[in-house]
């Protein structure tokens, strides 16, 4: 396999994995960050990105650490009214 | 990345797929909005009840329900969610669930088991030039850990993973807070009826969707 691999030539089929992809890649994943709604076309490092996107994943999974507390209080409360519950069924609908 | 929940090339009328028009082509819709049709959100909202629900059942009646096996539900109903499409979904099954096959079945997507080597990866010395830099590379190898399932794969797939995850975290975190605010709405505004009406919140919520 490694015999086909030339260093000056690069080609774009799916086997190889090109500059440009990974640059679309690393852009595609600077648009999901909350920080890209502030700075929409400047394109920043790719390290930046990273740095960027591992914070943000921490950030959420805190979140949901955090949620998870909560909706753990919640669930030992069984106690509620039929009115109430019909807010939350048609809040989850 | 084989069939897609929401996207289908011949029906364009679709109502809440994706917000762009006109990608007949693409092989799965962007992360972006992929997770944030209101199709997955519903999904997503019935499976974390449910999951939620099972949990509680399951906890016996002195212990209260913890806030890791909250999670654990959470995150299973998220990797449903995904049907087993993408590396951190299947990693989240797999590890919850090593011996029950059905789990597979039930996210409903297309999942292969395959080896954990994968054929033919490239050699190092294809890499393009920005992945070189020492940075970008300890940076990889964080964004590695912190994705599930994620630890040793190429550049490229580690990014496209990252992304899906990121979109699908945000789901979650969108859900449970709707859930939580309105569980705890409902529950300080009136006050305590202990005889009367006494609703279990998951049936209701539950029968209703």
């Amino acid at each position: 396999m490694s015999s086909r691999r030339s260093r000056s030539r690069r080609s774009s089929n799916s086997s190889r994995i090109t500059e440009e992809q990974i640059v679309e890649l690393v852009s595609k994943l600077q648009d999901l960050l909350p920080e890209a709604r502030s700075r929409s076309s400047e394109r920043v490092s790719a390290s930046r990105v990273l740095q960027d996107t591992c914070n943000y994943i921490r950030d959420l999974q805190q979140e949901v650490d955090d949620l998870s507390e909560r909706l753990a209080d919640m669930l030992a409360s069984t106690e509620m009214t039929s009115a109430q519950a019909a807010i939350i069924r048609s809040l989850l609908m | 990345m084989a069939s897609v929940p929401s996207s289908s090339s011949s029906s364009p009328s679709q109502p809440k797929t994706r917000k762009k028009p006109g990608q007949n082509s693409s092989p799965a819709p962007p992360p972006q909005t992929k997770w944030r049709t209101g199709t997955q959100e519903r999904l997503y909202s019935r499976r974390l009840v449910d999951a939620l629900r099972a949990t509680r059942d399951r906890t016996q009646v002195q212990e209260s329900v913890g806030s890791r096996a909250v999670k654990q539900a959470a995150d299973s109903a998220l990797a449903l969610t995904a049907r087993g499409q993408s590396r951190w979904s299947r990693a989240i099954l797999f590890g919850r669930n090593s011996c029950r096959r059905k789990l597979l079945v039930k996210a409903g997507g297309k999942i292969r088991r395959h080896r954990r080597k994968q054929h033919g990866v490239p050699p190092v010395a294809a890499e393009p030039g920005v992945l070189k830099e020492q940075k970008v590379k300890e940076r990889l190898r964080k964004l590695g850990r912190l994705v599930p399932g994620c630890r040793k794969l190429p550049a490229a797939t580690l990014l496209e993973e990252a992304a899906d995850y990121v979109a699908a975290l945000e789901l979650q975190v969108r859900t449970m807070r709707a859930l939580a605010d309105a569980l705890s709405a409902a529950t300080v505004s009136a006050p305590e009826e202990e005889e009367t009406a006494a609703v279990d919140p998951m049936a209701i919520a539950e029968q209703g969707s």
